[in-house]
């Protein structure tokens, strides 16, 4: 096929990896802002998520009020956002599409984790607090554990989901592989639009990679031969919460 | 719990009879142009618009000019750029375009650098080019419309540059922000390199046409590549960098329609006595309203339609 | 700028809406017109990879593979690359549009009937259920809340994604946010009340496919006497 031809050529072709506008500088470009917009993302949802999750009060409000972040379209969001960023100074591409990129994480990352801690068993808190240990230490030494297979998971979804609409900010000047499929497409170029489809779904797959193989030694309990004389934590077995 | 099934069977084959039996607007335009080919007294017309204002403006002109004098005409949308409007032209889904003779002719002779800014020059050469692709032009108008390579008056002033060739000499490591078809545009990037001795592709930031103003105002780009006739030109009070060593060429609005249409003599009148109102003045009024005053295209084409006395 | 007084450059300017009533409605309906046919073509395509998917288990791994790898394509490249193929029309749409509900869809129907618990499965056997009725009138019945659970997710991030669609010339509310909005100096009115109601289609039909959910699971409401 030709387009495929065009792509092996333009990949081939060193000199498109060099540069500020070459496939490295690129990616890691992408990377670094898919990277940023999780870690804010998180360090937003998974804390509040925990607080309603463990009082469980207030969590119905909360969860709505995120599932209608999750109903917002990104790409109006960025056509919105991008003048405004230019008005007031910050520039093109990184922020308004950054702000974007965090509303679009937060669902899956509160709704998992909100579930998750919700859903640990009332007796495992109360013997926890029977053993003397005060709410915050409850919530972190206990709940926090039992729940991290659904904060994983949630942090897993949106990491991938990121990483894929960071592309859109190719469209309003982010110097990601986005920029590729823009640049590609209106050029009628197939070998910059299949670099930067391909870049793309090759950086979503090693996300998933990435935390395929960081979930288990996070939650390296569930892994553990049990001992018989022992009563295991009952981890009930729970179908994955999509977000 | 047969019912409740029952329910939701009907209320699915209810969507989908919605969703099936609502037109699809967009693949039902074409369908007239096909038929014009036996070439009855007035032939449907489809005009292609791309995705620019002053596209869609010129498309609405055109478009009630010609209904007030009996054709009937739709007008079909095209995204991207020039590739698929010819792509549009060869398939049968337009038969009717306004285009620029400059660019047009550089696109269809892949590029070899025949267009100057001698009109007549450029249009003759165009007419040869758009035979072998079944297509002929109308009367060329006077309305230019050219790529413009502007910077804030600020920066200009600052680094002295006001020509082309200043920006060559002083300006080498700008960055340029336009239309993403910068780099391969002969009026772009590959110009300034033949002409000027000027590469600007190491810095070139690709954006949305209508959000290269907007960058340059914030900073983030020193020059920009605009149309001419962008009126935020004036508003702004860019300084328009002058084209000294000749590099950009005679981009006048000219329609473009298949040969078999375009035979026609009602419809070539009609499509010239329209063209002929056309003025690079023109252009850049319309284009103020569209983008500032974010009047609607075919409210635009209808005021000047009746100013000009053809509606 | 944004809370000034009415015109061109605030916020949204209210004059501007009134005098384009009617293609914000074509936009919706457009726009829920694309969704309808994503939402019910994927379904009836999972519903048939997902039996597959149970009956044939060793199916499983491979489906989910390819419905995630399209999952993982952004769905701007995958409209751009559709394009030269199948042109600017509602079919390239829906491909992209389709292909991304696959995914969610199959995983929780199968997560769904899979959550059936046996004992249950194996009661209605012993009752003298064969296979396909009891498939049909247990199996799918108990996994409803899943599945609607993932048609519910579906909906809501296919209304999302028609948006993108705007770029490749179809209408909707990404129409009207792109050649409206963006390609007429960034206008935000028209950006704010596409993006606007389009969540606001997204809320309906979720919450109407919650009310969907309650109808079909009427069991479930049921108290039970203690």
């Amino acid at each position: 096929m030709g387009a495929i031809q065009d792509f092996a050529n333009y990949a081939a072709d060193s000199s498109h990896w060099w540069g500020n506008r070459g496939i490295l500088h690129r990616s890691v470009e992408h990377m670094r802002l898919s990277v940023c917009a999780v870690v804010v993302a998180a360090s937003v949802a998974i804390p509040a998520a925990m607080f309603f999750g463990h009082h469980k009060r207030g969590g119905l409000a909360a969860q709505s009020i995120v599932n209608i972040g999750r109903a917002i379209p990104s790409f109006a969001l960025l056509a919105f956002l991008f003048p405004l960023s230019l008005q007031f100074g910050f520039g093109l591409g990184f922020w308004p599409t950054l702000v974007a990129l965090v509303l679009l994480a937060i669902p899956p990352m509160f709704t998992n984790a909100y579930v998750g801690v919700r859903d640990v068993d009332p007796a495992i808190m109360e013997a926890s607090r029977g053993m003397g240990m005060g709410e915050g230490q409850v919530l972190l030494r206990v709940e926090t554990p039992i729940a991290m297979p659904l904060i994983l998971t949630g942090v897993r979804i949106a990491a991938v989901q990121v990483v894929a609409t960071a592309t859109l900010g190719g469209l309003f000047g982010f110097n990601g592989l986005g920029s590729y499929i823009f640049e590609g497409f209106a050029q009628q170029d197939d070998g910059k639009l299949y670099t930067g489809a391909v870049g793309v779904a090759v950086l979503s797959f090693f996300t998933e990679l990435a935390f395929s193989l960081v979930a288990p030694r996070a939650t390296p309990w569930l892994r553990r031969d049990r001992r018989p004389d022992v009563a295991p934590l009952d981890v009930p077995p729970r179908k994955e919460v999509f977000s | 719990m047969k019912r409740s099934v029952r329910f939701a069977a009907i209320g699915v084959v209810a969507l989908l009879a919605i969703a099936a039996c609502s037109s699809d607007k967009k693949t039902t335009a074409g369908a007239g142009a096909g038929a014009s080919s036996n070439a009855p007294a007035k032939p449907t017309i489809t005009i292609g618009a791309q995705d620019f204002g002053e596209s869609a403006i010129l498309a609405e002109i055109y478009k009630q000019g010609l209904e007030a004098k009996g054709f009937k005409v739709t007008i079909q949308k095209l995204g991207g750029f020039r590739d698929l409007e010819v792509k549009a032209f060869d398939g049968g889904t337009i038969n009717f375009a306004p285009e620029y003779a400059a660019s047009m002719l550089e696109f269809l002779n892949g590029k070899k650098g025949e267009a100057s800014s001698d009109v007549a020059a450029t249009v003759s050469k165009l007419g040869t080019q758009l035979d072998t692709k079944g297509l002929s032009a109308f009367t060329v108008t006077t309305g230019v419309d050219t790529n413009a390579l502007v910077m804030t008056k600020a920066k200009a002033d600052q680094l002295g540059i006001k020509t082309l060739s200043d920006l060559a000499s002083k300006g080498a490591s700008l960055k340029l922000g336009g239309p993403a078809d910068c780099e391969t545009n002969p009026f772009c990037i590959p110009g300034l390199k033949k002409v000027y001795n000027l590469d600007l592709s190491a810095n070139f930031q690709a954006l949305d046409a209508s959000a290269v103003a907007s960058t340059l105002d914030a900073g983030t780009i020193d020059v920009a590549l605009l149309f001419s006739t962008d009126g935020r030109i004036a508003a702004n009070n860019y300084v328009l960098l002058q084209d000294d060593k000749h590099m950009l060429a005679a981009d006048n609005v000219i329609p473009v329609a298949k040969k078999d249409i375009a035979s026609n003599t009602e419809l070539s009148a009609a499509v010239n006595a329209i063209s002929a109102y056309i003025t690079t003045d023109q252009l850049i009024a319309m284009n103020k309203r569209f983008d500032v005053d974010k009047d609607d295209a075919a409210v635009i084409a209808k005021d000047f339609l009746t100013k000009s006395g053809l509606l | 700028m944004l809370f000034g007084a009415n015109g061109p450059n605030s916020f949204i300017w209210w004059d501007w809406v009134d005098r384009h009533r009617d293609l914000i409605k074509d936009a919706t309906f457009e726009h829920l017109r694309l969704t309808l046919i994503a939402v019910v073509v994927g379904f009836l395509l999972s519903g048939l990879l997902s039996v597959i998917a149970l009956r044939y288990r060793w199916t499983y791994a491979p489906i989910t593979w390819v419905t995630g790898t399209l999952y993982t394509i952004p769905s701007l490249a995958l409209f751009v690359l559709l394009v030269p193929w199948t042109g600017f029309t509602t079919l390239t749409a829906e491909i992209g549009l389709v292909s991304y509900t696959l995914l969610i869809l199959i995983r929780n129907i199968v997560a769904g009937v899979d959550g059936v618990p046996a004992p249950l499965k194996e009661a209605a056997d012993a009752m003298g259920y064969r296979p396909v009725r009891r498939f049909f009138e247990i199996d799918l019945r108990l996994a409803t809340p899943a599945i609607v659970a993932g048609l519910r997710i579906a909906t809501v991030t296919t209304i999302g994604l028609v948006t993108v669609t705007g770029l490749i010339g179809l209408g909707g509310y990404g129409g009207l946010i792109v050649d409206q909005g963006v390609n007429r100096n960034f206008f935000s009115t028209p950006i704010v009340v596409g993006a606007t109601l389009s969540v606001a289609m997204a809320v309906v039909l979720d919450v109407g496919l919650a009310g969907v959910e309650r109808l079909l699971t009427p069991w479930a409401r049921r108290k039970v006497a203690s």
